[in-house]
């Protein structure tokens, strides 16, 4: 009696075992699904995606160890990042998720933190970039940008310098990204010794940009520099070359890293260099072209250059912790803390929340492909000034 | 800022072709407040379901922007008449609704502009969404132009000013106008309001999908755009007077005005100051809009 019991016991022990490794984990996310930030958030949605077909035909994730069946959780937050921290307290308390990704947008990045720290639940973010993401408490949540305004502009004018510019024009979106990159880029360019001919700023709901345009048709400087976000980097491109703007150097900071800008110009944005850190073309990086391939496949479009590879590089970072630590979340944080991981974008190691391993670099379009221009130690390509606008 | 540049023809283009596109929309709004007193918050999304048509017709089948803005007329004026026929003649039937109308007009207009925003997020994906058409540069004399910006350009202004006879000269136009005037007096003399309501909606609508069209030449596309039109929309209705329909244009060349030649005066980060401030100094100054009657009783 006893030893049946025993028995019966020891089965249903082992049976809910194997249950439990074959139950599904949980991993959830609030990203801007609809709303005015949904336009710009989509590729990383592409990509969290793309990561869950993949996950489907593996049959799961290794889990220290394991390989464990993965139910996904997503939910709209509406471009509202107000409703963000509610709604990945919700994924944790209430719909009990193990593992969480991040959403998109800096301020979104930010508004989760309290969050991640309040539950000791820890994220790898992937588009913010900030230098005040440096006064966040580490622990939680780290950074694989490597596009950190401070270290863009000081970057950006050495690029500058290299290239014998001498006079620049910098036009800015009053946002917090774009001013804060401004902020730094001037004493920069001052300390360059480069003359800036035209330094004007304008608000998020600007229609036309030709009376700036125009200032700087005239004072024709060597480089034209963009701080704009998607819909003024548009109406920045389409204006130059409505008056045929012949700076050699033409920097658009936001957006021609979605193809969407590729469409819209084609050939017209060869030349232009914008921000960024991961080319597929680069060899060092063997899994950077497949993951190209994959998101062509299966979006008949490539990748967005920033955003997307920035999703994948932190799918990577905690696919990789997982697997060493398993769940627990003290070994997660210990291993994101101290390992370096393999990703897309080469090695990347965190120190505090910041990404200390990979270079701040910019991006070029040649030939309709982005090639990287800068550091030396990066480039896939030469830079190539810019020759004009197409017809 | 340089004389030269304030009076080159390059500025004086893109406040044409602002101006023309600005014109098209407040048109379309001022004749649904003016006849109805209908806030039509919505105004913008069919902007913006204008330039999708044109973008499909012109992605999926290859038909010039040009020929599919006449479609999206179609279609949308189809829609105004439908939209009126089946929701709006309902609410003027009702004496309550009726007596709060601008007001239940704003919260119903609103709820339907966050309806269609999100269905054609859901349905066309959020991305946003551009085509080359007409792209080649245009010199002419000292402004260089993008073709389908003058297109544009020309287009909008033949409409506007297809309208400006359409409601001198044409028995429905000189009825919209008398509607405006006074809508009892114009029941009395024998205009059939109903059905000059519906001929309102449908042109109002088939107005705001032109511009649409025409506008997704110039720029991107999504499914948000549609917003800051409605707010320059209703800028320009009130800064040009309210039911005055030659009012809308002027108040369209003044905003296209403050925001070009403003911003090149002052700075372009004080567009948004600009346009307001005179916005504001209009409503202190001349309530009724710069063309606008005097208020009278109603």
């Amino acid at each position: 009696m006893k030893l049946s019991l025993a028995l019966a016991a020891t089965l249903l022990a082992a049976g809910m075992t194997a249950a439990a490794a074959d139950e599904p984990i949980k991993i959830g996310y609030a990203i801007s699904k609809t709303g005015p930030f949904a336009p710009a958030a989509h590729t990383q949605i592409n990509t969290y995606e793309l990561w869950q077909d993949q996950v489907a035909a593996a049959g799961g994730i290794d889990v220290g160890g394991k390989k464990r069946p993965v139910k996904f959780i997503s939910y709209d937050d509406q471009s509202d990042f107000g409703k963000a921290p509610q709604i990945y307290e919700k994924l944790i308390t209430d719909d009990k998720a193990d593992l969480l990704l991040a959403p998109w947008g800096t301020p979104f990045h930010f508004a989760i933190a309290g969050i991640l720290e309040k539950y000791q639940f820890p994220l790898v973010g992937n588009s913010a970039a900030s230098v005040t993401i440096r006064e966040i408490k580490p622990g939680n949540i780290w950074f694989p940008t490597s596009c950190i305004p401070d270290r863009m502009a000081t970057e950006l004018a050495k690029f500058l310098v290299q290239q014998k510019v001498k006079t620049a024009s910098v036009t800015t979106l009053q946002l917090p990204f774009s001013l804060e990159v401004k902020k730094y880029l001037m004493p920069a360019l001052e300390q360059a010794g480069i003359k800036v001919v035209v330094n004007d700023e304008y608000a998020p709901d600007v229609k036309d940009l030709t009376a700036t345009l125009t200032k700087i048709k005239q004072a024709a400087p060597d480089a034209t520099i963009s701080l704009s976000y998607p819909p003024d980097s548009i109406l920045f491109i389409k204006g130059a070359r409505e008056l045929d703007i012949k700076a050699p150097f033409q920097l658009v900071l936001v957006g021609p890293a979605d193809y969407f800008f590729s469409k819209m110009f084609g050939p017209n944005l060869d030349g232009i260099v914008t921000m960024g850190h991961w080319s597929p073309h680069e060899a060092k990086w063997p899994k950077a072209m497949p993951f190209y391939e994959a998101y062509k496949k299966k979006f008949n479009e490539p990748p967005d250059y920033l955003d997307s590879a920035l999703a994948w590089m932190s799918i990577e970072i905690l696919e990789q912790a997982v697997k060493t630590a398993g769940l627990d979340k003290a070994k997660i944080r210990e291993a994101i803390s101290t390992e370096t991981f393999d990703t897309i974008n080469g090695p990347v190691k965190f120190k505090g929340v910041e990404n200390v391993t990979t270079p701040t670099m910019f991006l070029q379009f040649q030939k309709g492909e982005a090639q990287i221009v800068w550091p030396a130690s990066e480039t896939t390509a030469s830079f190539e000034p810019k020759s004009g606008w197409a017809k | 800022m340089n004389l030269s540049i304030l009076l080159s023809g390059q500025l004086l283009a893109s406040v044409l072709v602002l101006a023309s596109l600005y014109a098209l929309v407040a048109i379309g709004l001022n004749l649904v407040y003016g006849t109805m007193r209908l806030l039509n918050v919505a105004h913008g999304e069919l902007v913006m379901l204008g330039g999708y048509v044109a973008y499909w017709g012109f992605v999926r089948f290859g038909i010039s922007p040009l020929l599919s803005a006449l479609i999206a007329m179609a279609l949308a004026a189809l829609a105004g008449a439908l939209i009126y026929i089946a929701v709006i003649r309902r609410l003027f039937r009702s004496v309550r609704l009726l007596q709060r109308v601008e007001s239940n007009s704003l919260l119903l207009f609103f709820g339907i502009s966050i309806i269609v925003q999100n269905a054609a997020a859901l349905a066309f994906t959020a991305n946003n969404r551009g085509y080359q058409y007409l792209d080649n540069v245009v010199a002419i004399g000292d402004a260089r132009v993008a073709a389908n910006r003058l297109a544009a350009l020309a287009i909008a202004a033949t409409a506007c000013f297809a309208c400006v006879l359409f409601f001198r000269y044409a028995r429905s136009g000189m009825a919209m106008r008398a509607i405006i005037q006074h809508r009892d007096a114009a029941a009395l003399v024998g205009i059939d309001v109903d059905r000059i309501n519906v001929q309102v909606f449908a042109l109002g609508f088939a107005l705001a999908a032109l511009a649409g069209a025409l506008i997704s030449t110039t720029q991107e596309i999504s499914p948000f755009m549609g917003f800051p039109f409605t707010v320059s929309g209703f800028v320009i209705i009130i800064l040009g007077g309210l039911g005055n329909l030659t009012g809308s244009i002027f108040g369209a060349v003044v905003l296209a005005a403050v925001e070009v030649y403003g911003v090149a005066l002052i700075s372009p980060s004080f567009r948004s100051i600009l346009v307001y401030g005179v916005f504001i100094a209009v409503l202190l100054l001349r309530p009724q809009g710069l063309l606008g009657r005097s208020i009278r009783a109603r």
